[in-house]
């Protein structure tokens, strides 16, 4: 009985595991072919880089005594092979690995500073006015209260696509295209929508006592939302905030459409631009750019995935 | 206080969303004048000859979103949460959410090259196992595009879904695994007749906003095909997108979308009418 069950066990795993690594497959591959050259990857889609191996065999060599290696600086132009000692040819493989990645550096880093300056000023908007709005609607009492929250929520109804092509007419009679606005301020509005649900729900949770209490020691509306009700919606914020991350991070048409000034141009739209472009004829910088565009919501996620599971495991996700 | 959040929906939720009814009406091209056409926007929509084949393309990657979105993620989901270790389930939920950071256009552009391309994953492997006679375009062959573009994200198991049944599947009480056991409910036939009715809110759920992304998704489209091979991988949202975009008929394309949106907002009555969510099933038991 036991060992049926520990075989079960190791079953579940094995299973796991293999689904596991055909998910992840795709990545290594990334990763693997961004330290590898054009006629590398012309001559077999399979293998290790070059320059890698490379390394390893002149390190193994160095160990059995070897001074003086052999080592080329460019393996594309060809030709230049210099004869010197370790650590220059260390540098040198270091710089041929590392060629894809400077190179799609240089052409991200200003989509990747755009990136995030929307996601945080996005993020800010949703949260400030979706708390604020979910307190009024949860702690205040006025005429067409109920009607008013009903009418914001439907908001949620109204697809994308519907409002894709007068949205876009609307920004550009606006003058916002090719700005930072023409992306935050759409975002912020449809972002908060969901934002005023989730906090809303949350509110009206919270024990009233709670607020009796403060409001006897003189505590005024903006004191209740400041000092009480904002500490203690930490795990809804997270939710909030790594939702709209995902969704701005990850938005392309309406960047792509409403900036034609590069100068703006966020991750998304910029990737699609490179492989658009002349840079796509080097493969090793397109696959660097994959892997760094990666970064940036891996180190979100190393910091978040606890809330963020909290927060959907909570059962706010069902219908 | 509620002035920035009524503001800013009136304006970029509220004047698109009234602006697109109405241009759906008129002949619209940019840098010219509009003329009120009445609905032939929509009747000429109804002869378009993208609207069959849009039509067909559109049911065909919906039942497949269907089919995966009720699948792999459920398994996988299953899988991790019938694991004693607490240690090992959370770092298989880690883990499966990797593919997460990668940013979606990165992910398509990935399988575009890398996977489906000439010289890419696919034909390769095909040509190492000695079947080079199978190597094609994967997204520029009529007979292989549309299965190509159902087929990215192979397996399926990556992302949030997992953990949206995962939070189903811990939601169930073990009382009621307790009393399958006794009445001797096992393996397959126990997953089947508890598991699966008790996460139906959550199949309910990631269906619906399968079924509502297909409809409106035609991003994944525009970047892998252009609707292409001919129209052969056209969906409505593209035929909205080009009209708009590339021929400047702004009228058309917001005809298109009121199409569109009439479509979703009545199978999102037809779901509220007649699927029922686990919590109103078990209420109407209890």
């Amino acid at each position: 009985m036991k060992r049926a069950r520990r075989r079960r066990q190791v079953g579940l795993h094995l299973f796991l595991l293999a689904v596991l690594s055909l998910t992840l497959l795709p990545l290594l591959f990334v990763i693997n072919n961004s330290l590898r050259t054009n006629s590398e990857l012309n001559h077999s889609f399979f293998g290790v880089p070059k320059a890698a191996s490379e390394g390893v065999q002149i390190t193994a060599d160095r160990v059995e005594g070897k001074a003086r290696f052999d080592v080329s600086e460019s393996s594309d132009k060809g030709a230049k092979i210099d004869h010197v000692g370790y650590g220059a040819a260390m540098r040198t493989i270091g710089r041929r690995l590392a060629d894809g990645y400077s190179y799609a550096w240089e052409i991200l880093r200003p989509y990747t500073l755009n990136t995030i300056l929307v996601c945080l000023a996005t993020v800010l908007g949703v949260v400030a006015f979706g708390s604020i709005s979910a307190y009024i609607f949860s702690k205040c009492r006025f005429p067409g209260r109920g009607v008013l929250f009903i009418a914001i929520l439907s908001f949620m109804m109204i697809p994308g696509v519907l409002t894709l092509v007068p949205s876009f007419m609307l920004v550009k009679r606006l003058g916002l295209l090719n700005s930072h606005w023409v992306l935050i301020l759409p975002y912020v509005a449809g972002g908060q929508v969901f934002a005023i649900f989730l906090f809303k729900g949350f509110f009206d949770g919270l024990p009233g006592e709670l607020f009796e209490s403060a409001r006897m020691d003189g505590a005024g509306h903006f004191r209740l939302y400041w000092n009480l009700v904002l500490p203690l919606s930490r795990p809804v914020i997270a939710v909030v905030a790594i939702v709209n991350v995902l969704g701005t991070w990850n938005n392309f048409l309406w960047p792509f459409i409403t900036n034609s000034d590069a100068k703006y141009h966020v991750i998304s739209s910029g990737l699609y631009l490179m492989g658009q472009s002349t840079v796509s004829a080097n493969y090793a910088t397109m696959f660097a750019a994959y892997v760094l565009s990666s970064i940036p919501l891996l180190v979100l996620f190393l910091y978040a995935t606890k809330p963020f599971m909290a927060g959907v495991t909570s059962g706010a996700f069902k219908a | 206080m509620l002035t920035p959040t009524l503001a800013l929906l009136a304006v970029f939720s509220l004047v698109p969303f009234l602006w697109a009814f109405a241009t759906s009406f008129y002949d619209y091209e940019v840098g010219s004048d509009a003329h009120f056409v009445g609905l032939s926007n929509y009747s000429e929509y109804l002869h378009d000859p993208t609207l069959v084949v849009s039509l067909k393309n559109l049911l065909f990657l919906t039942v497949a979103g269907i089919v995966v979105v009720m699948t792999a993620p459920l398994i996988v989901a299953k899988s991790i949460f019938s694991l004693h270790s607490e240690r090992a389930r959370y770092l298989y939920r880690v883990l499966f959410l990797i593919p997460v950071v990668v940013p979606g256009v990165a992910t398509l552009m990935i399988w575009q090259g890398m996977i489906y391309g000439d010289a890419g994953f696919l034909n390769e492997l095909l040509r190492l196992v000695g079947r080079g006679d199978l190597t094609r375009g994967w997204l520029t062959d009529p007979r292989s595009v549309l299965w190509a573009i159902v087929f990215i994200g192979f397996p399926f198991a990556g992302g949030i879904n997992i953990l949206i049944y995962y939070a189903g599947l811990a939601g169930i009480p073990d009382s009621v695994h307790e009393a399958a056991s006794l009445d001797g409910a096992k393996g397959l036939r126990k997953f089947l007749a508890i598991d699966v009715p008790l996460v139906l809110s959550q199949i309910k759920l990631l269906t619906i906003l399968t079924v509502i992304g297909t409809i409106q998704g035609f991003e994944g489209m525009f970047i892998l095909t252009r609707g292409g091979p001919g129209f052969k991988s056209m969906v409505p949202g593209l035929w909205m997108y080009m009209n708009a975009f590339t021929f400047q008929r702004m009228g058309y394309a917001c005809a298109i979308g009121v199409l569109l949106f009439l479509l979703i907002l009545g199978l999102t009555i037809l779901n509220l009418k007649y699927f029922r969510s686990s919590e109103e099933l078990t209420a109407e038991a209890a």
